[in-house]
């Protein structure tokens, strides 16, 4: 009986990750904006723009040298899950019904779900940690050894640099007030290095221009307060669960958010206050404001240093209250089963993988076959992937919008256009400048018509549009297919 | 007894709330293909 109550928080999350990946979880590859896995990644360093995958794709590539990354996809969405039930249900001192209240919260909420429909498993593997980081800092935690908090912060160093700052948000706090600043700040630093030290030495700028595109949005009836404090308000319109702004789905989580927040608020004032309790609290505060007054001044601050760029996409910055709201809610004096079960109730259509926005799919057997013939190539040369445009929405992964998969695929540079296009709500479209200085020297090329034989050995087109450089003869076909076009010069 | 009978009220209202969610979600208008123009990374 001790061992299920142990492990009840696990099963918790698997259950959800389950019940939210659904179709996800069967054969195929999750494509979906930003979550691009492919078929034997190549193990190659990050170059070009902000080192945004970095070291994730790295990791990702080693760990599918020994099993295929179908399964190392699967294996990682499953454990955003568990990590988080898991990780809340420690913070929380006693009572296996309140620990699997925090579990289900932090394991099913908007803000996960948002974040997983935009593709952004990286930082979730930092947000589903977040809880065991800081169990690691608490004092009396029982978790004093010296290599606790480096392997609680692993998942997040995995995800990269978004993943450190949230973790460095929540973390910093609760370090200053249990008196462990430094032991935080070296690991942190220390497990920055992979991303820090490449977007030091990397030539890339941030576009003030992002900061509108990337501010967050209500996405309910509430308003951009309302939607961050219920964990929501991510920018893009089209990263949503659906029916996420009803009224009713949207009050009900409103609802539940506020009376996570006065369980939280009713813990600090008890006598069995945790130490990590006024860091976390005041995490929260930040992350919060950082969400919904951060467009009023990040664009003068990005102009003066583009390092304020990560920023500018403030809405991930609430992950430590939505921490917080899970403690608070297994703290309410509420009957527990109803605890457990309201994360679900209030956002019921996160399940089944969002009813069908994610989803396992195969790569056409052509993304295999010009896979083969670039990597087995020794010749030097780039490959240039077209349209000049990051995002594709093919058919056979049911026009879900995603991440060129050219750009991950193969064992040579990729020069891609990283200058994204997001749709506005009065319907101008923004362009931000190009990070990559190759690809914006590249994008200017293309606009001349005229391509510098030395850089690009390759260019990669849908078949169905090759309508680039093919009256030129030095570009020969290589590999036609039905969905792609592989010139070689 | 309170407490249980206003939990129990909140889980029904809860569930039917829920049931609409799901019942009007997975009605025929599914999600149109974001692919409407093309290449966004998304719209607002």
């Amino acid at each position: 009986m001790t061992v299920v109550r142990r492990l009840a928080p696990a099963l918790l999350g698997v259950a959800l990750a389950v019940l939210a990946l659904g179709p996800a979880l069967g054969p195929g590859f999750v494509l979906r904006y930003d979550m691009v896995f492919v078929p034997d990644p190549p193990i190659l360093p990050d170059t070009g723009g902000f080192p945004r995958a970095v070291p994730s794709d790295l990791v990702m590539a080693l760990l599918s040298r020994v099993v295929p990354a179908q399964l190392v996809q699967k294996a990682v969405l499953v454990g955003i899950f568990v990590l988080a039930a898991t990780g809340a249900a420690a913070l929380v001192p006693k009572g296996t019904l309140a620990k699997l209240a925090a579990a289900a919260f932090y394991g099913w909420n908007i803000y996960l779900a948002q974040r997983l429909l935009l593709g952004q498993w990286a930082l979730l593997l930092g947000v589903a940690a977040l809880p065991w980081a800081i169990k690691a800092l608490a004092p009396g935690s029982g978790r004093a050894a010296w290599w606790w908090l480096p392997l609680a912060l692993l998942p997040a160093a995995v995800g990269g640099f978004q993943a450190m700052l949230v973790s460095a948000l929540a973390l910093l706090p609760v370090a200053a007030f249990v008196r462990r600043l430094p032991a935080a700040l070296l690991w942190l630093a220390l497990l920055s290095l992979p991303w820090l030290v490449p977007a030091l030495a990397a030539q890339a700028v941030t576009d003030p221009v992002g900061v509108d595109a990337f501010a967050a949005r209500a996405d309910g009836p509430f308003g951009v307060l309302g939607s961050l404090l219920a964990g929501g308000g991510i920018w893009n319109a089209e990263a949503g669960v659906p029916g996420q702004d009803d009224w009713w789905q949207a009050t009900a989580r409103l609802l539940l958010a506020v009376a996570g927040l006065a369980g939280f608020v009713r813990l600090g004032r008890s006598k069995e206050r945790p130490a990590w309790w006024t860091g976390l609290a005041v995490a929260s505060a930040a992350g919060l404001v950082i969400a919904a007054l951060g467009p009023l001044v990040l664009e003068q601050l990005i102009a003066l240093w583009p390092g304020f760029g990560p920023l500018r996409d403030g809405q991930v910055y609430v992950a430590p209250m939505v921490l917080a709201v899970a403690v608070g809610l297994s703290s309410l004096p509420v009957p527990r089963p109803l605890v457990i079960v309201a994360p679900l109730l209030v956002l019921p259509t996160f399940a089944l993988g969002a009813f069908g926005r994610l989803d396992a799919v195969r790569y056409p057997g052509d993304w295999r076959a010009v896979q083969r013939i670039v990597n087995e190539d020794s010749a030097p040369g780039a490959l240039l992937t077209l349209p000049w445009s990051a995002y594709r929405a093919h058919a056979w992964n049911e026009h879900r919008v995603i991440l060129d998969p050219a750009t991950k695929l193969f064992d040579r540079r990729v020069v891609w256009n990283d200058g994204l296009r997001i749709g506005m709500a009065d319907g101008r479209v923004l362009v931000l400048d190009v990070e990559d200085p190759l690809a914006r020297k590249v994008g200017e090329q293309l606009g001349r018509n005229v391509l510098d034989e030395s850089t690009i050995r390759y260019v990669l087109l849908p078949a169905s549009e090759n309508t680039f450089l093919t009256d030129d003869p030095a570009w020969r076909p290589v590999f036609q297919g039905r969905e792609l076009l592989l010139l070689r010069r | 007894m309170v407490r249980i009978l206003a939990a129990l009220i909140i889980g029904a209202v809860l569930a039917v709330g829920a049931s609409a969610a799901v019942v009007n979600v997975a009605a025929p208008t599914a999600e149109a293909p974001p692919n409407q123009p093309l290449y966004n990374y998304g719209n607002r």
